[in-house]
């Protein structure tokens, strides 16, 4: 169970990272909504397990927040992406293709032989 | 870097919860409003927008304990929750909770302090380089006959032979002691002790000078200047510790002398107050050999052995006895001596103590977790998990642990002071400084934490195992797991009692033998008798012939001027001041050959000495002022005397030699035989084993015949001591301005002085026994408090069928008196076995002396039925309505 919640989690940050990179800073539920609109219903997951996986991307430095206002001047916390942040990304794309690429290829030939 | 960084903004994240916890509401409150507004605008209802908000987050509290859990450190966050908790439960459980601290700290202080004591006195004692390979020796006379048993002293001949024929030594150096008179301007006086060594003294010990230099090679030329150095406690009592003093002229003996070095305070060899050069080539005194790295005692011992035997040979007239051996000893041993005993027995017991402080905390910490089990098991099955549950008894261990190792250490400091300031003047040398040992504190530390957690996870494991559901519905009472608790318990208070029974009787015998020590009828009255000792100026010991007729006429002088001070009523003259001091010598008498030696103790003194102890006259009659003056060769004995070397006979009138007097060094009558002509009662002195009081054969001759011993003068007064010594002291200087007093007192201080030593172990061991007993008593309280509060429902019963008060009392003091009665029984075994061990330290009473194992018996039998006492009146008044409801 412990290792499901890791890859989602890691997927889930990865996702995050790309988002802030496409739209600059951004609070927490356009985050949301953002990651829910480019994944379509393939994942529906409750908006709550964003913000712990912000946290922990805060806390290892990837990511920073400050307080802002929105568009409909309102108050929010807006997330944006680091230095760190943006070779994180870099790397863990790289990573995730990688092995995406690697489990096609071995996932292809399992069905040939 | 990037974990780091993680972890630091977590752990700040602890400490800035609130801030924090605000933030994370405002948050999730713009997310709601956010959303909301969104759903408002895709055209929800108000309330279908909230809900839909609301949904999609999947719970407000859930986000943000979903959140918490990772803002923080959870490990760290619930640790100090532990801690929280564990100490909210040692201050409800105060009594408790004081009770396990006082005895943990007693146990670690106690411990600390005598552990500090040890290390300082065995392992780190001397200031000076590699000292535990430096060897002192000397000549042990191994024959059973002859004058005398041993001697350190070596004749230059001697000490070149060992210097330069040894195989075993590194470097040698050589000292001797050294009186002298310094002439400040005003006055001339004696200082202390001071020592002649050779130059390379300074080298060998590797202490550099406080102030100067130390001796070169060049200092012990016939033709360099003349030096010395002085130690750290002359510069400051005599001078203030003012370094002007340095390389300015001292009128030493009546010679100039420079001083060009003080030695810093922890340097004090051979207690000398100053020091002055020896050359190499005429080094005469004391040996002090540093072995090289790697050579054992016994080499070392063989080799000089042979040495000697080579020198026996080649000089027969050297001062060699028959049959003799080397005994080499290391420079520590012939400083500390017997005390080295005395300081294991005392560590030996401060272990016991710790021991007993350990099962009275394991047992006050059992008695503890089974009292809270029901609270456990219903934690446990209200999902607590067993990690949480065993850090969470763990943590409470620790911090009584820690609390008890703050106050054991601020004990430990205080005490130490107290021990250093018992420790008698002289009993270590002053180079030793007994300091906290930090190491040695942590150790005990360490063993207390030890002791704690392992009695505190003990239950916590224990309460662990097994099924959590039988354990709640039979409501923890009488079930397995209890009865193995209570016999633990039972066993671990047994052990308790055994251990302190140990202390006890050890201390007791030591009290005993103190008692016996100080009320002693020596046969004589010591209270107001002043004594005091002439140092004589170099003029008295120039020439033997002057020497004798010149002492003789001093001490007549004195005697007669002593006489004339008012609050005198009589005086006399000895070699020494009894009871404390003595000489003896092999007793030879004609027609009485023997193998053993004849041990007798002599007195040379004057004719006032019988009455100045009050030694009525027996038989025969005492020597008169007459004798004395004519240096007749009569000698006084006493009853044992008689009775051992004349049985049935007739002493008066035979001849006896006192073999100590033929030494070709002395000034005394060699070959001579002193006629008996009176008989006096025993008196008591001090035995070989300097620890009792002993009547032995003894004998008393003119002072005038000799012109060796010291001159100690006694005065029976009835005024105060220091007065008459002030007047004595102007009298002494009317007949010779350079004659002084030495050494001063009186019979009865120098006594208090020398019970110092044994009241200081008797102190110690009986602090130690006593906070042994205190623990005891709160052991069988702790338990038999807890065996009735466990009864209360069978005593319900009990009381509800008829039985009486006198009935409980019983049924609670039949109990406790088996285990007491089973710890003394095992108790008194190992007090059997283990007081041999201080067989050394006890005098004048049976190491297995049945009274005191009597009376200790009885002491914690008492002490331990007092302690059940208020359980059992707890347990009479139980009211059987509410014992029977009490489930």
């Amino acid at each position: 169970m412990g290792d499901k919640k890791d890859v989602w989690q890691g997927t889930l940050a990865l996702m995050v990272l790309k988002t802030l990179e496409a739209l600059g800073p951004l609070h927490g539920y356009g985050i949301a909504r953002r990651i829910e609109q480019t994944r379509g219903d393939l994942l529906s997951v409750n908006y709550g397990t964003l913000y712990p996986a912000l946290l922990k991307l805060e806390q290892e430095g990837y990511i920073a927040s400050e307080w802002g206002v929105s568009d409909n001047n309102r108050k929010a916390k807006y997330y944006k992406l680091t230095r760190a942040g943006g070779k994180q990304l870099e790397r863990e794309a790289r990573d995730w293709q990688q092995t995406t690429a690697i489990l096609a290829r071995f996932l292809a030939s399992k069905e040939r032989a | 870097m990037k974990r780091i960084h993680s972890w630091w903004t977590r752990l700040r994240g602890l400490f800035r919860k609130e801030q924090l916890d605000r933030e994370l509401d405002a948050e999730m409150a713009s997310h709601l409003e956010m959303h909301i507004a969104d759903n408002l605008r895709a055209g929800m209802t108000q309330e279908a927008a909230r809900r839909d908000a609301l949904l999609k987050l999947g719970g407000v509290e859930q986000t943000k304990e979903s959140v918490r859990d990772r803002r923080g450190i959870l490990f760290l966050e619930t640790l100090l929750q532990d801690f929280r908790y564990a100490l909210r439960s040692l201050v409800k459980n105060r009594g408790l909770s004081f009770v396990a601290i006082f005895a943990l700290a007693l146990g670690i202080g106690a411990t600390t302090v005598m552990f500090s004591a040890v290390y300082n006195v065995f392992f780190d004692p001397l200031p000076y380089k590699n000292f535990s390979r430096y060897v002192v020796f000397r000549i042990q006379n191994l024959a059973n006959v002859g004058g005398w048993k041993g001697r350190d002293f070596f004749s230059l001949e001697e000490v070149r032979a060992f210097r330069e024929q040894n195989h075993v030594f590194e470097d040698v150096v050589v000292h001797n002691g050294y009186r002298l008179l310094y002439d400040n301007g005003k006055y001339i006086h004696h200082w202390p002790r001071g020592e002649e060594v050779t130059t390379n003294t300074f080298e060998f010990l590797g202490v550099p000078p406080l102030l100067g230099r130390t001796f070169s090679e060049e200092d012990s030329r016939p033709a360099a200047p003349p030096v010395f150095i002085m130690n750290y406690r002359l510069w400051q009592s005599e001078f203030a510790g003012d370094p002007k003093i340095l390389n300015t002229v001292f009128i030493l003996d009546g010679k100039p002398r420079t001083l060009v070095g003080i030695m810093p305070q922890r340097f004090n060899f051979f207690g000398a107050s100053f020091w002055l050069p020896m050359s190499d080539s005429n080094a005469t005194g004391s040996v002090v050999g540093r072995l090289k790295p790697g050579v054992s005692f016994a080499t070392a011992g063989a080799d000089l052995n042979a040495i000697a035997h080579q020198l026996q040979k080649e000089n027969p007239q050297g001062i060699f006895p028959d049959k003799f051996s080397i005994v080499p000893e290391t420079l520590l041993d012939s400083f500390i001596g017997g005390f080295r005993k005395t300081l294991y027995a005392l560590l030996a017991a401060v272990l016991l103590l710790l021991l007993i402080a350990c099962s009275n905390v394991a047992n006050l910490l059992l008695l503890r977790a089974t009292v809270r089990e029901r609270e456990i098991v219903m934690r446990a099955t209200l999902g607590a998990s067993r990690l949480r549950l065993i850090r969470q008894l763990l943590a409470e261990s620790f911090v009584l642990a820690a609390v008890a190792s703050v106050a054991g250490c601020v004990l430990a400091y205080f005490a130490l002071k107290g021990v250093v300031a018992l420790i008698p003047e002289g009993t270590l040398p002053e180079e030793v400084l007994i300091r906290m040992n930090v190491p040695v504190l942590f150790a005990a530390l360490g063993l207390t934490l030890l002791t704690t957690v392992l009695s505190g996870l003990a239950p916590a494991l224990h309460i662990m195992s097994g099924d959590l559901q039988s354990r709640l519905t039979s409501s923890g009472k009488n079930i397995e797991g209890n009865v193995r608790h209570g016999k633990l318990r039972s066993s671990l208070v047994i052990g308790e009692v055994a251990l302190s029974i140990v202390l006890l009787i050890s201390a007791g015998l030591l009290m005993r033998s103190f008692f016996i020590l100080t009320h002693a009828d020596f046969g004589f009255d010591p209270q107001n008798v002043l004594y005091f000792r002439l140092a004589l100026p170099k003029a008295y010991n120039t020439n033997i012939d002057v020497t004798r007729e010149k002492k003789n006429a001093l001490t007549r002088q004195v005697l007669a001027r002593m006489q004339g001070l008012p609050g005198v009523t009589t005086v006399s003259e000895s070699m020494l001041e009894p009871p404390l001091r003595y000489d003896w010598s092999d007793t030879i008498i004609p027609g009485k050959p023997h193998t053993e030696r004849w041990e007798t103790r002599f007195e040379v003194c004057s004719e006032g000495y019988f009455q100045i102890l009050g030694l009525p006259l027996l038989h025969g009659r005492l020597f008169s002022e007459d004798d004395v003056n004519a240096n007749r060769h009569v000698m006084v004995v006493n009853e044992r005397f008689s009775r051992q070397y004349f049985p049935n006979e007739e002493p008066i009138g035979h001849k006896v030699k006192l073999e100590v007097l033929d030494r070709p060094f002395l000034d005394a009558p060699h070959d001579t035989y002193f006629e008996i002509v009176g008989i006096v009662p025993d008196y008591k002195t001090l035995g070989d084993d300097g620890r009792s009081w002993r009547a032995f054969p003894q004998t008393f001759i003119p002072y005038s015949v000799q012109g060796f011993s010291h001159r100690t003068y006694m005065a029976r007064t009835f005024a105060d001591p220091k007065v008459l010594l002030k007047n004595i002291q102007q009298e002494v200087r009317a007949i010779d301005p350079s004659v002084e007093i030495e050494t001063s007192g009186t019979l009865t201080a120098s006594l208090h002085e020398f019970y110092r030593r044994p009241q200081f172990e008797l102190f110690t061991l009986g602090s130690f026994a006593f906070i042994g007993l205190v623990l005891v008593v709160v052991g069988i309280f702790g338990v038999m408090a807890y065996t009735v509060s466990r009864q209360t429902h069978e005593i319900g019963i009990r009381v509800a069928l008829g039985a009486q008060r006198r009935d409980i009392l019983s049924m609670v003091f039949v109990k406790s008196l088996g285990i007491i009665a089973a710890g003394v029984a095992i108790g008194l075994l190992a007090s059997y076995e283990s007081s041999r061990f201080l067989a050394s330290e006890v005098s004048g009473v049976s190491i297995s002396d049945p009274s005191t194992y009597g009376v200790v018996s009885f002491i914690v039998v008492a002490v331990g039925l007092l302690a059940c006492y208020l359980p059992a009146r707890r347990a009479t008044r139980v009211d059987p309505m509410i014992a029977l409801r009490y489930e």
